[in-house]
């Protein structure tokens, strides 16, 4: 029991840290800014170098314990403290860390600037596998920022080679690097279908499509289904009987309809409340309780508890 | 004295005699029709007479700032409609649905589940009327799903697409589904010879029960993997099946289909009728709601009748469909296929087709999710 248990901590433990990782694993670096002259300002009202890291599933994440880096040869170069409730990243949304080489700071100030980084590197709390890292540029103009081109898009991981990647037109520091108007989709598709055709003709044949497969499927497991019946019905009738019978009695499962079944039902469904043989389930062939009170399933005996003899030791 | 006096003015300005006005009146009026056909009419009482005595609660005039509306945040009604708003009521539904219906007939004759399909024309030709009226994507495709003829659904898609028409639409939707019986037959024999509406169909054939565990599991991969926007439908019909058909979850079953459903069914009612506030539902985008309802029935009858007999073109003498069975491809379960089985039986009084209807009423129930999914997916 005890080795159940420990098994099962040990389970749900491994579950859980692979669950945490594979989060982390969906947080990617999308956005910077190398040179910082007339741009965002930080809590202390300074303009550094910034870079925005993004939440790209549908889920909170908490990149507390995770390390930065602009060398990769030390990936464990900050630390982002666990317990900050800041470092819980909702769903698609955005976290600004400052490289300004202030950690003192707080948990959003790392300790190193980009000026003289190579690249950024963001790697999971074991500081060995790395989530996402992007090469830093140093030849943009000051205040133009680099990011994906659509937030959380491109390449990622340890081999990420800035594919998706652009010079912004404008820096969106802690919000989406291209606004997506919600209402867009629906007037999008008004635009595009105003009498409601298109629509009506993609989603009926989405609709037939599926159906038809699922048709489809079904004629062929129901004939494989009669056809494995009916083969099983000769093999019994074969053992019963001499080879000349059995042949002439193959073939009628899957023959006999629903309503054969349904009228035998009922003819004993009818019976049993006639003859009031039948308790209270309705819609389920039932078998009264017999009357007669010597019956060995309902004698006395059978029904009183047997108690245990107790040894005790002295 | 003086103060009694005062106290009692002051109480008086907080009845509902001290509030109320003629939309107030007219919104009672309309609660006061649903429990009339809920409970004396018998047309799908455990819809109407919840949602009607939900329009009786949510149409008493109030004062503001009592926190007892069902629009006031932190109210138990609003807390009870959270399962509407968020849409986790349907989902519960359709657990429900699923756990009670029995897909054999389906499974005896898969082709039926074509008509399941074809009726959902009426959820796109009322979306293509309601663009046409001037509502715009989102809010059309909220209105076609009244088509669908299933009220979670409707509450469902409305709540994601048009959270402020859900009342009208989840109204309208029930009202229709409880006006098949009237709806329907004339249309049927509008489009069916005589002929026609006394062909026999050949009996089902007995389905096995490896048959009835596996359409739930295959149902469930195929439709969720066609349209991923469909799941919370899909996958809880289509689950709540397979705790009925796998036979050794007897007990999730029972659960499901009896005190979960009626606790949902209660709940979703009250709620639905309660958020029909006079404000918010007595205005003309309501009628025209209830006009392209009505429109999408008619549709949806018209194609799966008219698909039915189409359909019957490629079909060998004896193994042909009657068409009158066409109009169960609307997914009011099980109304439209007694419909069938009734209108059947005036032209034929032995020829049963209630159970031959069954399989496209099932059918239907799958179409709309999927079509439901669809709209989710292009509009949502």
């Amino acid at each position: 029991m005890k080795r159940i248990k420990t098994l099962l901590t040990v389970v749900g433990l491994t579950v859980a840290v692979a669950a945490s990782a594979q989060s982390q694993g969906q947080m990617r670096l999308n956005e910077y800014l190398v040179i910082n002259t007339d741009d965002y300002q930080d809590d202390f009202g300074q303009q550094s170098s910034w870079f925005e890291i993004f939440n790209s599933s549908y889920g909170t994440v908490d990149i507390g314990g995770c390390y930065l880096s602009d060398d990769p040869n030390n990936l464990k170069k900050y630390h982002i403290p666990s317990g900050d409730v800041m470092t819980q990243i909702p769903k698609r949304q955005h976290v600004i860390f400052w490289a300004d080489n202030q950690p003192k700071r707080g948990t959003f100030h790392v300790n190193f600037d980009l000026e003289n980084a190579t690249e950024i590197i963001f790697t999971k709390g074991d500081g060995k596998s790395i989530i996402d890292r992007i090469k830093v540029r140093h030849d943009l103009p000051a205040n133009v920022t680099f990011g994906r081109a659509m937030d959380g898009e491109g390449a990622f991981g340890p081999e990420a080679n800035g594919e998706g990647w652009k010079v912004m037109e404008n820096t969106t520091p802690s919000t989406n690097n291209v606004l997506v108007n919600k209402a867009a989709k629906p007037d999008r598709m008004k635009e595009l279908d105003p009498y409601g055709w298109i629509m009506a003709l993609t989603a009926m044949s989405v609709v037939f499509t599926a159906l038809v497969i699922l048709y489809l499927l079904f004629k062929t497991i129901g004939i494989a289904n009669i056809k494995a019946g009916q083969k099983k019905e000769a093999q019994a009738a074969a053992a019963k009987a001499p080879a000349g019978e059995a042949a002439a009695s193959k073939g009628t499962y899957g023959k006999v309809s629903a309503e054969t079944y349904a009228a035998i039902a009922t003819a004993l469904h009818l019976y049993t409340v006639e003859n009031e043989a039948h308790d209270e389930e309705s819609f389920v062939v039932t078998q009264a309780a017999t009357d007669r009170r010597y019956t060995p399933w309902s004698t006395h005996i059978q029904g009183f508890r047997q108690i245990p003899d107790v040894k005790r030791s002295k | 004295m003086h103060n009694i006096i005062e106290n009692l003015q002051q109480f008086w300005t907080y009845t509902g005699f001290a509030n109320c006005n003629l939309q107030y009146l007219i919104m009672i009026a309309i609660g006061l029709i649903f429990l009339y056909l809920g409970i004396k009419k018998e047309w799908e009482p455990m819809l109407l007479v919840p949602i009607g005595f939900g329009i009786l609660i949510g149409n008493i005039p109030l004062f503001p700032g009592l926190q007892v509306s069902v629009y006031e945040q932190g109210s138990v009604l609003n807390i009870l409609y959270q399962g509407v708003k968020q849409g986790f009521y349907p989902p519960l539904i359709f657990l429900g649905i699923g756990a009670m219906t029995d897909f054999s007939a389906l499974i005896s004759n898969p082709k039926l589940l074509l008509i399941g399909a074809a009726a959902q024309f009426g959820i796109f030709g009322a979306y293509a009327i309601s663009l046409a009226f001037g509502f715009d994507a989102a809010q059309a495709g909220a209105i076609g799903i009244i088509g669908g003829a299933d009220g979670p659904t409707a509450i469902f898609l409305s709540s994601r697409l048009a959270p402020d028409m859900m009342g009208a639409i989840a109204v309208s939707a029930y009202s229709y589904m409880a006006l098949v019986p009237v709806i329907q037959p004339p249309i049927m024999k509008l489009c069916t010879t005589k002929k026609e509406r006394l062909i026999r169909m050949k009996p089902p054939r007995a389905v096995s029960p490896t048959e009835k565990k596996l359409f739930p599991i295959i149902g469930f991969l195929l439709t969720a993997f066609i349209v991923p926007s469909g799941i919370p439908l899909l996958g809880m019909l289509f689950f709540g099946n397979l705790i009925k058909e796998s036979g050794v979850t007897k007990r999730l079953a029972n659960t499901a289909s009896g005190p979960l459903i009626d606790i949902v069914t209660i709940l979703i009612g009250i709620t639905v009728g309660a958020s029909t506030q006079a404000d918010q539902f007595l205005q003309l985008r309501s009628v025209f709601i209830f006009f392209i309802g009505a429109c999408s029935f008619v549709i949806a009858t018209f194609a799966g009748v008219l698909f039915t007999k189409f359909f019957n073109l490629f079909l060998k003498e004896g193994n042909k469909i009657n068409p009158l069975i066409g109009n169960a491809g609307v997914s009011a379960v099980p109304d439209a296929a007694r419909v069938s089985n009734n209108v059947g039986r005036e032209f034929d009084p032995t020829n049963y087709l209630m159970m031959h209807a069954m399989g496209p009423n099932v059918a239907g129930v799958i179409g709309s999710a999927v079509a439901a999914g669809m709209l989710l997916g292009f509009l949502g």
